[in-house]
């Protein structure tokens, strides 16, 4: 096991994603599903609210564990030497873009209306953050940051569908919002997804490099393990998309509480793919 | 059932791997080295800028003492660190350090003297 800094490191990666991708995601879900989502606008707001600033606390945090790391100390964290050596590498850029991002975030998302266009910038700038530091920005080559961005982008989309889908399945009055918006999910995720896989595939191939890496290495195993509950969670969202939203479309009482339990299990799902990506990230090496 | 799976396995998978980010480097005295005297130095190379946070000497597992890291100003490859002589036994290097690409990189190499 990693010694409390490292577990402390995976802890408050986890939370960064879980933070930046919701808050990010809520934001491009109400953009692009404006007209299903306008009566949830002040729902959507709030829980924006609190996932970016989660991820400005993570981004802190993780930022004065990096120092405990290096000193395998808690006095790491406070060491003003230590934080402004680390404010002159990589992750200094990123926390500084991560910051702003999540400023104009949450200052559009606070002012509402067109300021939310200011939001879905600064969520793109947020996810942004996590291309400029860690193996991608070390092959220091902008195709390959692209893929990570859209790679991210597309899972933000998916998270962010997840609260609103399942606050709109929970009642039987916003049972035809949440079919329409089901099924226009599935349509832009029939083509978003693959390309959030071969996203995932291009960086496990250039990251990874070789079978036995991938089947020899910790890092290639958890990556593994993340590629396994990734088909589990594709197997949940085709049920939704092939027998839960049409159940809804066509009026079954039971379909929206149904698609919440399978809502429920995908974020189960995304729970554990956040926590895998947040080890191999944090402690892990990569093979090549 | 599979959650639980995945948890054995990542926990069985991170108990064999160091804390943080790893590269290849070369110490010296080489990592099991056996020798007549105590060496008056210690030397780590990297294969890319690092700047060392923290290094630790424990002798004959009982001694431990943070090594003096000196002056140091930007990222280098090598580092040449003194060592207070402690006899013969086991001597363990602990070190900890920030690469340039801002990873916190560790690791461990020990030597023997007899």
């Amino acid at each position: 096991m990693p010694d409390i800094w490292g577990q402390a490191a995976v802890a408050t990666k986890f939370l960064l994603y879980l933070g930046v991708l919701t808050s990010a995601g809520l934001v491009l879900c109400r953009q692009v599903f404006s007209e299903q989502l306008a009566g949830l606008d002040r729902f959507l707001r709030v829980w924006a609210v609190f996932f970016a600033l989660l991820a400005a606390a993570m981004s802190f945090l993780g930022f004065a564990v990096r120092g405990a790391v290096l000193m395998d100390d808690a006095s790491g964290m406070t060491d003003l030497a230590i934080l402004a050596l680390l404010w002159e590498t990589p992750p200094g850029d990123a926390l500084l873009l991560r910051l702003l991002g999540l400023g104009a975030l949450l200052t559009g998302v606070v002012l509402g209306g067109r300021w939310l266009w200011v939001a879905l910038l600064g969520s793109l700038l947020a996810i942004w953050s996590f291309c400029e530091i860690g193996h991608v920005a070390s092959e220091d080559r902008l195709w390959f940051q692209s893929v990570l961005f859209g790679h991210l982008i597309v899972a933000a989309f998916w998270i962010g569908v997840l609260l609103p889908l399942h606050k709109l399945s929970g009642s039987a009055d916003t049972l035809r919002v949440a079919a329409v918006l089901g099924h226009r999910f599935g349509q832009v995720a029939s083509v978003a997804v693959p390309l959030l896989l071969l996203a995932g595939v291009v960086m496990t191939w250039r990251l990874v490099g070789s079978l036995p890496a991938l089947l020899g290495t910790a890092y290639g195993l958890t990556l593994l393990a993340k590629i396994a509950v990734v088909t589990l969670l594709l197997a949940l969202a085709a049920i939704n998309k092939t027998r839960l939203v049409p159940a809804l479309q066509s009026g079954e009482p039971k379909a929206g509480p149904h698609l919440a339990r399978s809502i429920s299990l995908e974020w189960v799902c995304i729970g554990v793919i956040l926590l895998a990506t947040a080890v191999f990230t944090s402690i892990l090496t990569v093979p090549s | 059932m599979k959650y639980n799976f995945f948890f054995v396995m990542v926990s069985t998978f991170i108990g064999s791997t160091a804390l943080a980010h790893s590269e290849k480097e070369s110490m010296t005295p080489a990592n099991g080295a056996v020798l007549e005297v105590v060496p008056e130095m210690i030397g780590l190379r990297f294969n890319d800028g690092m700047r060392l946070t923290k290094v630790e000497m424990t002798h004959a597992e009982t001694h431990t003492e943070a090594l003096d890291l000196g002056a140091q100003s930007g990222f280098v490859k090598e580092f040449s660190l003194p060592l207070t002589p402690m006899g013969p036994g086991m001597y363990h290097i602990e070190w900890r350090g920030l690469g340039v690409d801002g990873h916190p990189m560790n690791g461990v190499f020990s030597f023997e003297v007899k």
